[in-house]
C-alpha cells in the first residue's frame, strides 16, 4: 500500500492472525466454488426450511453494522468530540459489517448471476429491493464517512489514500463541519436500513410471528445492542493487540450505555412483544406469567439469558462496570444472544407450516430412489460444512478488513502527533493479535469472531 | 377481463392422486418435487382417518372423520410471492394466473418465505426425470430457481383445460373464468357454500373449496376449455380432443 507501510510491517503474531484469515477465506472461497458446482443441494435448506444460515448471518451482521456508525455519528450530531478517539474505528468497523452482511446474500442465491435483476427487473414492491438499495447505500456512505474522518490525517502522513486532499488547519476544520453533516445522515440511513431489515420478514403475513409490527423496532435494538458489544469488543482487542489506544474511562461508560440497550431490548421490548399473547392465550396469573417468561428453545434462552441476563448483571454493577473484563465478557455475551436471536427469528417463521395435513411438503432434497421419503410436515435445518465454510470465510474477510484498516489508516487517537511514539511499539505490536484467539477453532477475533 | 379460477368439491374428491400424478407428468416436474397435493385432513398419515370407531352399543356416533384437500398454487389476487420477487421473476398475468418467469429467477426463495400455502418448491438439485427426457409438454426447469403450479397456463393458451382437472375421475375440479358470469365456476361459487384456504390473510385466492352440499361436479365434456370458440365446436361426448 502506501508509504504508511513501511513504518513498520506486522509482526510475527500479527502475521500469523493475517495469515490465518487469509487461509480462512481462501478456504471459504473454495467451498463457495464447490457450491456453485454442486448447487444450493450441498447446503442444509429444503422447501419447508428454505432459508438458513446465510440469512440468519446476513441479518446478524446487518446488525452488527449498526454499533461503530451510531457510536461515531451520534456524538458528532451534538458537537461533542467526548467519542472522536473511536469515531474512526467504529465506522472501520461497521463499513467491515456491512460489506460481509452483503456478500453474505450471494452464496444464498440459486443463480447468483442472475443478481443484475434487482437492477435490471426491480419489483419495488419489494421489501427485498428497499433492502439492496440501502444496503448498497449504507456499504458507500460507511466507506465515504471513513475516509472523511481520516483524510487528514492521512494527508498528515503523505499517504496517497489522502487523494489529493491537504492537511490544513482550515481544512481539519471543514471536514469537522462535514462530519457533522455525514452524522445528520448516518443516522436516519442506520435506522433506515435496520428497520428495512426487518420489514423483510415483519411483512410476511404467512410465517407465524415474523408479521409483527414490533419487528422493525427490535431491529433497530438488537443492531444497536450488537453493534455496540462489537465496538467495545473490537477496541478492546486493538487496544490489547495493536498501537491503537482505547480510553479506560470510555469503558465504564460505553458499558452503561449497552446495558440500557440491552435492557430496552431483552427486558422491555421483549416483554412488549410476548406478554400479549401469553396474556390472551392464558387464564391463571401462573401460566400467564410462565408463558410470558418461559420460551420453548435453545435458541430462545441463549438469546434472553445468556444474551440478555448475564450481560445486564455484569453492567448493572459499578464496580463490575470498570472492569475492562466484565464489560468485554458483557459485549461477548450480549454478540451471541443476538445472533441466536436471528437464529430464533428464522426457526420461528420455518418450523411449522400453515396447512400441515399429512403428507405435507415435499422437500425437494431428499429424493433418492424409487420409495425415499419426499415429505415433510415440520421444519427442521441444520447447517453443512459448506455452509459454515463460507460463512466463516466471509467472517474472516470482515476481520481482515478491519485489520487491515486499523494498520494502513491512521483510526488512532490524537493521530498527527503520535506517529512517532508509535513507531517503536509498532514494530511487532502492529496487528500482533489473536494469536492465540484463533488457534481456538480458527475465530477471527475483531468482527464476529466471537460470536459464531 | 379474464380471471381464471378453480373450484375444488371436496366433497366429490376421492382422493386418488390423479390430480397430482398428471400434474406432475405434464408439467415435467422433477422426482421428489411436488406442485399439487392431496393432502388429507384426518390422521397423522396420508389416508388416514382421526378419530374413533363407534363402539358397539353405543349411540351409534362414532367420531371417524377424513376429508381429502387438494392444495397446490392458490393464484391469489393479492399474491404475497409476487409482491416481494425482487426481480419480477414471479408476476401475474393478465388472466390472473400467477407465473414465474424462469429466465430472471436468481432463486433467493423469497417467495418460498413469503407463499403462507407452501406451494412453491425450489431445484435444489439438478431436476431429475424419468423418462431422462422428461415428459408433458412443458420444458424441465434449471437448478437453481423456484417453481409452481401455472393452472397449466400453456394448456390454457390452447383453450384446454388444466392437466389435473382433465384426469379428475370425479369431476371434483372445475376450471374456469370467474369473471363470467355465466361460466360453471362463477356459479357454483355463488350457489354452493364455498371456502378459501387461510382465507383470514387476505392473499384472495382464486381456488375456492365447496364443502356440505355436493355440486354437479365439471360437465365432463372433452378437454376443452369452457366457453371457448374450441368448446363450442367440441363434441358433446368429448371425441373432439385435439
Amino acid at each position: 500500500m502506501s508509504e504508511t507501510a513501511s513504518t513498520g510491517g506486522f509482526g510475527t503474531p500479527g502475521k500469523v492472525w493475517l495469515g490465518t484469515l487469509v487461509v480462512l477465506v481462501a478456504a471459504g472461497v473454495l467451498a463457495w466454488a464447490y457450491q456453485l458446482s454442486e448447487g444450493l443441494i450441498v447446503t442444509g435448506m429444503d422447501n419447508v426450511f428454505s432459508w438458513g444460515l446465510y440469512i440468519m448471518l446476513f441479518v446478524f451482521f446487518v446488525g452488527l453494522s449498526a454499533g461503530g456508525l451510531i457510536i461515531s455519528s451520534v456524538p458528532k450530531f451534538f458537537h461533542s468530540d467526548r467519542y472522536d478517539s473511536i469515531a474512526a474505528l467504529g465506522v472501520l468497523v461497521s463499513f467491515a459489517c456491512i460489506v460481509v452482511a452483503g456478500l453474505l446474500i450471494l452464496p444464498d442465491l440459486g443463480r447468483p448471476t442472475r443478481v443484475v435483476g434487482f437492477i435490471l427487473s426491480p419489483d419495488f414492491r419489494s421489501p427485498m429491493v428497499w433492502d439492496f438499495a440501502i444496503v448498497v447505500l449504507y456499504g458507500l456512505f460507511t466507506a465515504g464517512y471513513f475516509w472523511l474522518l481520516t483524510r487528514r490525517d492521512l494527508a498528515a502522513r503523505g499517504s496517497r489514500l489522502a487523494f489529493g486532499v491537504k492537511d490544513t488547519e482550515a481544512g481539519r476544520k471543514r471536514d469537522k463541519k462535514l462530519s457533522f453533516w455525514a452524522a445528520a445522515i448516518a443516522i436516519p440511513l442506520a435506522v433506515a436500513l435496520h428497520s428495512i431489515t426487518g420489514w423483510i420478514f415483519a411483512l410476511q403475513i404467512g410465517r407465524g410471528d415474523w408479521f409483527s409490527p414490533l419487528v422493525a423496532p427490535m431491529f433497530i435494538m438488537k443492531a444497536l445492542v450488537s453493534g455496540l458489544a462489537l465496538m467495545l469488543v473490537v477496541a478492546i482487542l486493538a487496544d490489547r493487540f495493536t498501537r491503537f489506544e482505547f480510553s479506560r474511562e470510555l469503558v465504564p461508560e460505553l458499558g452503561k450505555v449497552l446495558g440500557i440497550f440491552v435492557a430496552v431490548h431483552i427486558v422491555y421490548l421483549l416483554a412488549a412483544e410476548r406478554l400479549p399473547h401469553a396474556w390472551a392465550e392464558n387464564f391463571e396469573f401462573w401460566s400467564i406469567t410462565s408463558g410470558f417468561l418461559v420460551g420453548d428453545s435453545l435458541s430462545f434462552w441463549l438469546w434472553t439469558l445468556v444474551g440478555g441476563a448475564i450481560p445486564l448483571a455484569l453492567l448493572v454493577t459499578p464496580s463490575l462496570r470498570r472492569k475492562v473484563w466484565a464489560v468485554f465478557t458483557a459485549s461477548v455475551f450480549a454478540i451471541v444472544g443476538i445472533l441466536f436471536e436471528g437464529v430464533n427469528l428464522i426457526f420461528t417463521g420455518y418450523d411449522q407450516l400453515n396447512i400441515d395435513a399429512a403428507p405435507g411438503v415435499t422437500t425437494g432434497t431428499d429424493y433418492l430412489n424409487y420409495g425415499s421419503s419426499v415429505w415433510a410436515t415440520s421444519g427442521s435445518y441444520t447447517p453443512t460444512i459448506v455452509e459454515l465454510l463460507i460463512s466463516i470465510g466471509l467472517v474472516a474477510l470482515g476481520a481482515l478488513i478491519v485489520t487491515l484498516g486499523l494498520r494502513f489508516f491512521p483510526v488512532f487517537p490524537g493521530e498527527a502527533v503520535e506517529t512517532h511514539r508509535r513507531e517503536e511499539s509498532a514494530g511487532d505490536a502492529a496487528v500482533a493479535d489473536g494469536g492465540q484467539a484463533q488457534t481456538d477453532g480458527g475465530q477471527p477475533r475483531t468482527d464476529g469472531g466471537v460470536d459464531e | 377481463m379474464t380471471n381464471y379460477g378453480m373450484v375444488i368439491d371436496q366433497e366429490r374428491c376421492i382422493g386418488c392422486q390423479a390430480c397430482a400424478t398428471s400434474c406432475m407428468e405434464e408439467n415435467n416436474v422433477g422426482l421428489g418435487q411436488a406442485w399439487n397435493r392431496v393432502l388429507t385432513e384426518g390422521g397423522d398419515n396420508i389416508e388416514t382417518p382421526a378419530g374413533s370407531y363407534p363402539e358397539d352399543g353405543s349411540d351409534g356416533t362414532g367420531t371417524m372423520s377424513m376429508d381429502f384437500q387438494p392444495t397446490a398454487c392458490q393464484h391469489c389476487e393479492n399474491a404475497p410471492c409476487v409482491k416481494v420477487c425482487p426481480v419480477n421473476a414471479t408476476y401475474t398475468r393478465d388472466d390472473g394466473i400467477v407465473e414465474i418467469d424462469y429466465d430472471k429467477c436468481m432463486g433467493c426463495r423469497y417467495c418460498m418465505a413469503a407463499c403462507p400455502y407452501n406451494a412453491r418448491v425450489f431445484n435444489y438439485d439438478e431436476p431429475d426425470h424419468v423418462p431422462d427426457d422428461g415428459t408433458g409438454s412443458v420444458a424441465k426447469r434449471p437448478q437453481g430457481v423456484v417453481e409452481k403450479c401455472t393452472f397449466c397456463s400453456h394448456r390454457v393458451e390452447q383453450d384446454l383445460d388444466p392437466a389435473c382437472v382433465d384426469a379428475c375421475p370425479a369431476d371434483a375440479r372445475i376450471f374456469g373464468d370467474l369473471d363470467d358470469e355465466d361460466s360453471t365456476v362463477s356459479k357454483y361459487v355463488n350457489k354452493y357454500e364455498t371456502h378459501r384456504l387461510l382465507e383470514d390473510l387476505d392473499t384472495e385466492p382464486s381456488t375456492y373449496y365447496v364443502r356440505g352440499e355436493m355440486t354437479p361436479g365439471r360437465k365432463r365434456i372433452g378437454k376443452e376449455l369452457e366457453g371457448t370458440e374450441r368448446k363450442d365446436v367440441a363434441l358433446p361426448d368429448g371425441g373432439d380432443d385435439a
